[in-house]
C-alpha cells in the first residue's frame, strides 16, 4: 500500500567482491578453450565476447544500482529531507553521479579494446588485449571502493526506516527529550519503542498504527528536540524537525509537568514557541504528561500561571495526562484524531474529490405516499436473542458444523432431519419419482382432482359456449373466381419458366468442335438400292416426294443432291472440320477483329500497333517484339538483409 | 448486527444464501463451516434451510423471496421443490416460475411491502410476484442498469443501491419504496451488493472481505445496532466517512 519502499534495493556489494562477481561470471558464462591454430576470425570473436560480455555485466549492475536508490529530487520532500539529514545530500547525489561516470568509463574502455581486438592479429595478442581491457574495468571499478560502501550503508539504513506514508492520516508527539512521548505512542498503539529514563533514547522516528473511527491513524514517534537555533541541531534533532515541518498531521506537543525531565516548564514553553512555525497549518493539542507525580494544583503559583496563560488560547487545547496512570490518554488520541479528521475534511471539501463521493453520504428519507403501514417484522425470538447477547448469556447450541467434526469421514448431510411436520417414522421414506408412469410431483396437490374437474367443467362451458366452433370456412363467388385465376397464374409462369430454361443455350448439349456431327444414315440413293434389292421397282421416282428434301440436323433445310452438296467450300482460316454444307462453324472473333467495323479500319490498327511495337523495340534496344525486357534484374530493397534460411547470394 | 462470513473462500455470499425475515436458504457446500454460521444466528428463529435449485449452488441469484413467499424458476426440479415445501412454514406459499429470466434473484429486488422488478420481465411473472409475495411491484432501473436484483438490497428498515446511483434517483426510490436508502459498497468495494451481503429486519451477513467502513454503513443503513435512525448525515460520522471513502 505504502507508497514508498525502500526495502527492495538491491544490495550493493563492496569494490572487491564487485570484480570478483564480474570476472567470475565471464569465466563462467563465456566459452574457455581456444587455440592457436584456429582461424584468426575466430580466435578475436572469442576474446571479443569476453570483453563485450564483461562490459555489459558492470552495465546492468551499475544502472541497476543507480536506478534502485531513490532520486531524490523525485520522492516526496518529507523523504528527500530526511535523507538530505541522514545522509548528506551532496554526498549521496555524488556517490551515485560517480558510479555513472564509472559506468560510462567502462563503456567506453570496452568500445577501445574491441576496435584493438580487430587488429590483434595472434591468439596471444589477443588475450592480452582482453586482459588489458578487463583490468582497465576492474580498476576504474576499483577507484569506486568507498562510494559503493557508502551506498551499502545508506541501502541498510533506508531499508531500516518506517514507512511512514507522507499522504495519510498523521500524528506527531513532539517535545523535549524524557517527557513521555514514546511512553504515549506504546500506550496508544502496538509500537514497541524503548523506552528508558535518560535524554534520547529515542533517536530516530517511530511509527506505529491505531484505530479511530473505523480508520487507521499512523503515528510517529520523535526524538527530543532542544531549545536552540536549526543550525547547531544534531541529526538526531533533525528528524524530528523534518516530520514536523513536511507531512501534514496534528501536532501533540508534550511537556513535563513534573520537571523530572531536566528541564523546567519555563523553558519547555520557551522551546513550544521557538518551533510554533512549525505548526502553523496544523491541528495542535498541548500535551502535559506526567499529572500522577504532581498535580496542577500542587505547583506553585508562577509555574500555575505560565500554564493557565496557555490555556488563553482557544486554538491550542491543553491537556493532561499520564502515560503511568493511563489517565488522560484516550482523550488526548481521541481529540488529536478529530481534530485532524475535521482539518482533513474541510481541506477535502475544497476539492473535487468529495464530489464524486456525496451520493454516497447521502441517506434518501422516503416521502409518505400513502397511509399503509410498513412496519418491520422482528421475531420475538429474535429480539429475545439479541437481548442475551448483549448480555452475553449465549446459548450454545450444537451446530451442524459440530457434528460434522465429531462423525468425521462418517457424516453425510441430513436434509429430512428438519421435515418436523412429517411423523418422524414416515419422514425418512423413499419415494420414488415416478410411479406407474406418473410423475410423483404433479399428484402432490391434495385436491389435484377436484381442481381438474373444475377445470374440465370450465372447459365444458367454454365449449358449449362456442369457443372452440371453427369459423365458417365457405367461400362466395369473387374469391372462387380469384383463386381459379391465381391458379391459372401460376401454372402459366411455371410453363413460362419451363419454355425458358429449354430456350437457353446453356441447356443444349455442347457437341466438340472437332467431331463430325452424326448425320443419319439414310439417303435416297441408299433408299433406291434397297427397295431395289427386295425387287421394287423405282423407276420414276426422280421426282418423287421423298427425293425432294432432308432435314439437316443443324443447319435446317437442304436440298437433297444439289450441287453444293458435291464440293464443299472449306474453311480457310483453320483446318477444323468443316460441315458438310462448307459452311465454317461459328466462333468467337480473333481479338485483334473485335471492335473493329471493317476491314479498313482493321488495316488501319494494325498499321498502328506496328508503329509502336517499333518504337519500344528502338527506345529500349530490344532485338524485336519478343524480346524480353527486365530494368533491374534484383531490385535491393527486395533483396536485402536477413533471410529465413540459409544465404542468398546477395544480402 | 453485520457478521463477515465466507462461502468457500468466496465473499459472494449473497450468491450461496437467501436470507428473508421468515427463513433462510443455504447452499449445500463441502462442509457445514458456512451453514453453521447461519445456523448460530438463526436456527432458533427461522428455520436455515439447505437448498439446492436445479442442482446450482447459487440459489441466492436464482430465487426471490419475502416473508410471505418464495419464488423459485422454471429450472427448480420436482424434488427440490417438495423439499423446500416440506421445510419452510405453511405461510410461506412457493411458486415456480415460468420466466425467461430465469435467475430471479438478480432481476427482483424485495422486501415484504415493494418489490422493485426489471423492466423486460413477463407481464405474468409481474402478476405472479404481486400475488405469492404480497407486495406492489414497480419496474425499476438502478443506476442505468435493469439488474435491480443485484444492484439494490431491501429490508423493511432500510435499503442500500448501487454505488453510482445519483442523490435525485436515490429519492426517488425512496419514496417508492417507502424506505431509507442509501448507496454503498460491499466486499472492499463491490458494487454488486446483493452478492456481497444478505440482510432481514434484524440481521446481515457480509462478505469477508467487507471493510469497517462498509460494515458500518450497512449497519447504519439497515438499522441493525438500534440506534434509532440511519445518520450517516450526522457531522461526525460524515467526516469519518468522507476520510475513509476518498
Amino acid at each position: 500500500m505504502s507508497l514508498y519502499n525502500f526495502k527492495k534495493i538491491m544490495v550493493v556489494p563492496p569494490a572487491k567482491d564487485f570484480i570478483d562477481i564480474m570476472l567470475s561470471k565471464t569465466q563462467r558464462k563465456t566459452p574457455t578453450v581456444v587455440h592457436k591454430g584456429y582461424k584468426i576470425s575466430r580466435i578475436r570473436a572469442f576474446y571479443t565476447r569476453k570483453v563485450k560480455y564483461t562490459q555489459q555485466n558492470f552495465h546492468d549492475r551499475l544502472s541497476q544500482i543507480i536506478q534502485d536508490f531513490p532520486k531524490l529530487d523525485d520522492v516526496h520532500p518529507f523523504y528527500a529531507d530526511l535523507m538530505n539529514v541522514l545522509y548528506d545530500k551532496d554526498h549521496y547525489k555524488l556517490a551515485l553521479g560517480q558510479l555513472n561516470t564509472a559506468r560510462h568509463l567502462i563503456d567506453n574502455v570496452a568500445k577501445d579494446y574491441v576496435r584493438l581486438l580487430k587488429y590483434g592479429d595472434s591468439l596471444y595478442r589477443c588475450k592480452q588485449l582482453k586482459k588489458a581491457a578487463l583490468g582497465r574495468m576492474a580498476t576504474i571499478l576499483k577507484k569506486q571502493a568507498s562510494n559503493l560502501t557508502y551506498l551499502e550503508q545508506v541501502r541498510q539504513h533506508l531499508s531500516r526506516l518506517p514507512t511512514i506514508d507522507p499522504y495519510s492520516r498523521t500524528i506527531i508527539i513532539c517535545g523535549f527529550p524524557n517527557v513521555g512521548k514514546s511512553s504515549f505512542i506504546n500506550k496508544i498503539t502496538r509500537a514497541d519503542v524503548e523506552v528508558q529514563p535518560y535524554a534520547f533514547t529515542t533517536k530516530s522516528l517511530y511509527v506505529g498504527h491505531t484505530d479511530y473511527k473505523y480508520l487507521r491513524w499512523q503515528v510517529i514517534d520523535t526524538p527530543g528536540i532542544l531549545d536552540h537555533p536549526l543550525e547547531e541541531r544534531n541529526v538526531i534533532e533533525m528528524q524530528a524537525i523534518t516530520a514536523l515541518a513536511h507531512l501534514r498531521s496534528c501536532v501533540l506537543y508534550f511537556m513535563d509537568i513534573s520537571e523530572q525531565c531536566g528541564h523546567s516548564i519555563e523553558e519547555q514553553v520557551q522551546l513550544f514557541e521557538s518551533i510554533k512555525p512549525l505548526f502553523t497549518n496544523k491541528p495542535l493539542i498541548l500535551a502535559i504528561n506526567k499529572i500522577d507525580i504532581i498535580g496542577l494544583e500542587d505547583l506553585s503559583e508562577e509555574k500555575r500561571e505560565i500554564i493557565t496563560k496557555l490555556q488563553e488560547d482557544k486554538n491550542v487545547p491543553v491537556m493532561f495526562t499520564s502515560t503511568v496512570s493511563e489517565e488522560g490518554v484516550m482523550e488526548v488520541k481521541s481529540e488529536a484524531c478529530e481534530r485532524l479528521l475535521s482539518y482533513r475534511v474541510e481541506q477535502k471539501m475544497r476539492t473535487k474529490k468529495v464530489d464524486n463521493i456525496l451520493n454516497r453520504l447521502h441517506v434518501a428519507e422516503p416521502k409518505p405516499r400513502d397511509d399503509k403501514v410498513r412496519a418491520p417484522c422482528i421475531p420475538e425470538q429474535a429480539l429475545a436473542r439479541l437481548e442475551m447477547k448483549a448480555e452475553k448469556a449465549e446459548r450454545k447450541r450444537k451446530l451442524e458444523r459440530d457434528i460434522e467434526e465429531e462423525m468425521g469421514d462418517d457424516y453425510t448431510l441430513d436434509l429430512q432431519k428438519n421435515y418436523t411436520e412429517i411423523p418422524e417414522e414416515e419422514r425418512y421414506d423413499a419415494i420414488p419419482e415416478f410411479w406407474d408412469g406418473h410423475n410423483i410431483a404433479d399428484y402432490i396437490d391434495p385436491d389435484i382432482f377436484s381442481k381438474l374437474e373444475e377445470l374440465e367443467r370450465e372447459e365444458g362451458i367454454r365449449e358449449e359456449g362456442g369457443v372452440y366452433a371453427l369459423p365458417d370456412m365457405t367461400m362466395d363467388e369473387t374469391l372462387k373466381e380469384i383463386r381459379e385465376m391465381a391458379k391459372q397464374i401460376r401454372g402459366k409462369r411455371f410453363e413460362l419458366r419451363d419454355d425458358r430454361r429449354l430456350a437457353s443455350k446453356k441447356n443444349k448439349p455442347a457437341i466438340p468442335r472437332h467431331k463430325q456431327p452424326k448425320v443419319r444414315d439414310r439417303s435416297v440413293a441408299k433408299l433406291r438400292e434397297t427397295m431395289q434389292n427386295l425387287g421394287v421397282d423405282m423407276s420414276g421416282t426422280e421426282n418423287a416426294n421423298f427425293t425432294k428434301s432432308v432435314v439437316d440436323l443443324r443447319r435446317g433445310v437442304v436440298a437433297v443432291g444439289t450441287k453444293e452438296l458435291k464440293k464443299p467450300l472449306l474453311d480457310k482460316e483453320s483446318s477444323a472440320i468443316v460441315k458438310r454444307t462448307g459452311q465454317p462453324l461459328k466462333r468467337a472473333p480473333a481479338r485483334d477483329t473485335m471492335g473493329v467495323k471493317n476491314v479498313a479500319m482493321k488495316k488501319k490498327a494494325q498499321l498502328m500497333a506496328k508503329r509502336d511495337i517499333a518504337k519500344k523495340v528502338t527506345r529500349l534496344g530490344l532485338k524485336g517484339e519478343a524480346d524480353r525486357f527486365i530494368g533491374t534484374k534484383m531490385p535491393k530493397h527486395l533483396y536485402s538483409g536477413k533471410r529465413g534460411t540459409g544465404k542468398t547470394d546477395r544480402r | 448486527m453485520a457478521l463477515r462470513v465466507q462461502f468457500e473462500n468466496n465473499d459472494d455470499i449473497g450468491v450461496f444464501s437467501k436470507l428473508t425475515n421468515a427463513y433462510c436458504l443455504v447452499a449445500v457446500g463441502g462442509s457445514e463451516a458456512f451453514y453453521s454460521v447461519y445456523e448460530s444466528e438463526l436456527a432458533e428463529t427461522i428455520p436455515v434451510v439447505h437448498a439446492s435449485i436445479g442442482g446450482c449452488r447459487i440459489i441466492g441469484r436464482l430465487t426471490v423471496g419475502n416473508r410471505n413467499g418464495l419464488l423459485v424458476p422454471h429450472s427448480t426440479t420436482d424434488v427440490e421443490l417438495q423439499h423446500l415445501r416440506n421445510t419452510l412454514p405453511d405461510s410461506v406459499k412457493i411458486q415456480r416460475v415460468e420466466e425467461r429470466l430465469s435467475a430471479l434473484g438478480n432481476v427482483i429486488a424485495c422486501n415484504d411491502y415493494v418489490a422493485l422488478v426489471h423492466p423486460d420481465l413477463d407481464k405474468e411473472t409481474e402478476e405472479i410476484i404481486g400475488d405469492v409475495l404480497k407486495v406492489e411491484v414497480f419496474r425499476q432501473t438502478i443506476a442505468e442498469t435493469p439488474l435491480v436484483g443485484s444492484y439494490a438490497v431491501l429490508s423493511n428498515l432500510g435499503g442500500m443501491v448501487h454505488p453510482k446511483t445519483s442523490i435525485q434517483d436515490q429519492d426517488e426510490l425512496s419514496s417508492l419504496l417507502q424506505v431509507p436508502l442509501v448507496a454503498g459498497t460491499v466486499n472492499r468495494g463491490s458494487d454488486v451488493l446483493a452478492a456481497g451481503m444478505v440482510v432481514n429486519d434484524w440481521l446481515s451477513f457480509v462478505g469477508m472481505s467487507s471493510t469497517a467502513t462498509e460494515m458500518f454503513v450497512i449497519e447504519r443503513a439497515f438499522k441493525l445496532n438500534q440506534s434509532g435512525p440511519a445518520v450517516l448525515g450526522r457531522a461526525k460520522e460524515r467526516a469519518a466517512l468522507i476520510e475513509g471513502m476518498s
